[in-house]
C-alpha cells in the first residue's frame, strides 16, 4: 500500500487536471466557503478582544452637571470617594479633555475645535473612576449616580451587552450560512470527483478485477479532494488576509477602533483553511466514491 | 481449483440464473463453457469472482471457500484469478506497456518488479513490439492479446475468459485460444466462456454446457445431468 503512495497521489493529482474545469469551480465555492467562515472568526475574534478591553478597564468616566462650579465638582469628586468600591477617582477638567479629543483628532482636524476652548468649551469637568470590584460594577455606578452633581456616567457595561448581542448575531447568522455553504461545497466537491470517477470507471473495472483493495480504488478520489481542499484553503487565507488588510486600515483611520493585527492570527488561520479545505476535500472524495465501491464488473463499466 | 456444490442462484428480480449445479474443475484444466446467451454462464462466471454471492450451495476456489470470504478478503482472492474479456477493456489513452504494468501498480508490485515482468509478458503474447502503442493503433486479434497479458501479469492460478474471441476475426480466433492452450500448458487453470463451436471441436478439451441454467452436459464424464 505505502509503496504506491507516490502512484497514488500521481494520479489524484491527474484527476484534478484531467477534470479542471470542475475543478475549479470546487475550489471557487470551498474558497467562498473558508472565506466566510474565516471572515466570522476574525469578526467574534475582534469583538471579543473589544469587550475584553472594554470589560478589563474597571473605570467609568463621570461627568459633571454642565456649567458646574469648580468647587462643588472638588465636593462631588470627594463624595465619590467615600463610596466603598472606588479605589482611584483622578479629575479631568474640561480644558484637559478638549485638549484630549484635539489630540486624537490630529494636528490638522484638531483645527475645527480651535474655537471650543476656554469659555466655549462644551464638555463638562469629569472624574476618571476605578472601581475595586467589578462584580459591583452597576451597583456602584447606581450610587455615583445618585450623588449631587454628577450629570452622567460613560456606562461601558451597555456597550458590553451590545456588542455581545452583535456576536451571537454574527455568529449564529455565520454559523447558518457557513453549514449551507459547506453543503454545498461538499455537494460540488463530491459530484466534480463524481465526473472523475465516470471518466474512469473502466480504470475502476479493472483494477477491481485485478484484486485493487477498495483502499487503493478510493484514494485518488480522496487525494483529488483533498488538493482541491488544501487550494481553496490556501487562495481563501490570501484573500482573507489582503481583505483583512485594507479593512483594518480603513477602519482604524476613521474610527477610534483599533482591530487586532492579523500577524498575529495568519499562522493559526491558514493552518485551520488548509485542515478545514482538506478535511471538506477528503471528506467529497470518500463519499463520492463509497457507494460506487459496492458496484461490481459489469455494472462499473455501464454506469 | 473450483468445486461447485449444489449452487443457485436467484436474482433480485425473480430471475433464476443457476439452479444445483455441481462442478469440479481440477488445477491445470483447460474448460469450455459453452451454452445460449443466457443460459448462465455469465453467472456462472461472476460467481467465482465474487461479483455475486449464491442463494444457495457453496463454491470452492483454490481451497477458500466462498461463502467465509468477507468483503475486504474478496480483493485478495482476485489476485489468484486473470480476467479477459470480449471487449477488451483496454485503457485508451495508456499504451500497450501501460496497460499490462496498470495491473502490477494496482496489487502493489514495485516499479523494479514491473520493468522486469511486463517486457517478458509481452513477449509471452508476442507484443513485444507493440509495447509503445496505444490499443486503438492494434487491430482486435492484437489488443485481445494485451488483454490476455494483462491477466497473467500477476502469474494467476486461474485464467477466466469471458467470450475472448467474441470481437476478434474468426481466424484470429484460433490464435487467441493457441494462447490460452499454451498458458495452460504452463500450469495455469483456464476456463473459457464461447459460443464458437468450431473453436470448441478443434482443440478438444473439457466441454461444459449450461442451459436454463443448469449443467446439461459434461464432456469430463459424458453424462447429461439436470435436464
Amino acid at each position: 500500500m505505502f509503496k504506491n503512495l507516490k502512484y497514488l497521489f500521481r494520479e489524484g493529482v491527474r484527476n484534478i487536471w484531467s477534470n479542471r474545469t470542475m475543478s475549479l469551480a470546487s475550489v471557487g465555492v470551498l474558497a467562498s466557503c473558508l472565506m466566510m467562515t474565516g471572515a466570522a472568526v476574525l469578526f467574534s475574534m475582534n469583538i471579543n478582544s473589544a469587550m475584553k478591553t472594554i470589560e478589563g478597564s474597571n473605570s467609568v468616566k463621570v461627568y459633571m452637571q454642565q456649567g458646574l462650579p469648580v468647587l462643588t465638582a472638588v465636593r462631588t469628586g470627594e463624595d465619590i470617594k467615600k463610596l466603598d468600591n472606588i479605589s482611584s477617582c483622578k479629575f479631568v477638567s474640561k480644558d484637559e479633555a478638549i485638549e484630549n479629543v484635539m489630540d486624537m483628532l490630529g494636528q490638522k482636524d484638531a483645527t475645527l475645535l480651535s474655537g471650543m476652548t476656554g469659555k466655549d468649551n462644551p464638555l463638562p469637568d469629569a472624574y476618571q473612576v476605578s472601581f475595586r470590584d467589578l462584580s459591583k460594577y452597576k451597583e456602584t455606578v447606581t450610587q455615583i449616580e445618585k450623588i449631587g452633581g454628577v450629570g452622567s456616567v460613560n456606562d461601558y457595561s451597555d456597550i458590553a451587552a451590545k456588542l455581545t448581542r452583535l456576536d451571537r448575531m454574527v455568529t449564529t447568522g455565520g454559523f447558518w450560512i457557513v453549514l449551507i455553504l459547506s453543503l454545498v461545497s461538499l455537494f460540488i466537491i463530491s459530484n466534480t470527483i463524481r465526473v472523475t470517477m465516470f471518466s474512469r470507471r473502466l480504470e475502476i473495472n479493472i483494477m477491481k478485477s485485478v484484486g485493487a483493495t477498495d483502499w487503493f480504488v478510493r484514494l485518488p478520489f480522496v487525494v483529488e479532494g483533498v488538493i482541491i481542499g488544501l487550494i481553496s484553503g490556501a487562495l481563501s487565507t490570501v484573500v482573507l488576509h489582503l481583505l483583512y488588510g485594507k479593512m483594518t486600515g480603513t477602519l482604524s483611520s476613521i474610527t477610534l477602533f483599533t482591530p487586532l493585527p492579523i500577524s498575529g492570527m495568519s499562522m493559526r488561520l491558514t493552518l485551520l483553511s488548509l485542515l478545514a479545505g482538506s478535511v471538506f476535500g477528503a471528506l467529497g472524495g470518500a463519499i463520492s466514491i463509497g457507494k460506487y465501491l459496492k458496484k461490481e464488473g459489469g455494472d462499473i463499466v455501464d454506469w | 481449483m473450483i468445486d461447485f456444490q449444489n449452487v443457485s442462484k436467484v436474482y433480485s428480480n425473480g430471475t433464476q440464473a443457476l439452479k444445483g449445479v455441481s462442478l469440479h474443475v481440477d488445477d491445470g484444466e483447460f474448460v469450455f463453457i459453452v451454452g445460449q446467451s443466457g443460459a448462465g454462464k455469465s453467472t456462472f462466471l461472476k460467481l467465482i469472482t465474487c461479483e455475486e454471492r449464491p442463494t444457495q450451495g457453496e463454491i470452492v476456489v483454490g481451497n477458500q471457500k466462498l461463502s467465509e470470504l468477507k468483503r475486504n478478503q474478496v480483493p485478495y482472492m482476485r489476485r489468484m484469478m486473470g480476467m479477459v474479456f470480449q471487449d477488451f477493456r483496454l485503457i485508451s489513452k495508456m499504451t500497450v506497456y501501460e496497460n499490462v504494468a496498470f495491473a502490477m501498480h494496482v496489487v502493489g508490485a514495485s516499479n523494479r518488479e514491473i520493468r522486469k515482468r511486463v517486457p517478458y509478458i509481452l513477449g509471452l503474447v508476442n507484443l513485444q513490439d507493440k509495447a509503445r502503442c496505444h490499443p486503438r493503433e492494434l487491430s482486435g486479434g492484437e489488443q485481445q492479446r494485451v488483454g490476455l497479458a494483462r491477466a497473467l501479469v500477476n502469474n494467476p492460478r486461474l485464467l477466466i475468459a469471458d467470450e475472448p474471441t467474441g470481437n476478434v476475426d474468426p481466424a484470429l480466433s484460433f490464435e487467441i485460444v493457441d494462447l490460452l492452450n499454451e498458458i495452460n500448458k504452463r500450469g495455469t487453470t483456464v476456463l473459457m466462456v464461447t459460443h464458437e463451436h468450431s473453436l470448441v471441436k478443434h482443440f478438444q478439451r473439457r466441454v461444459v454446457e449450461i442451459n436454463s441454467g443448469a449443467v446439461v452436459a459434461d464432456s469430463c464424464n459424458w453424462e447429461v445431468r439436470n435436464v
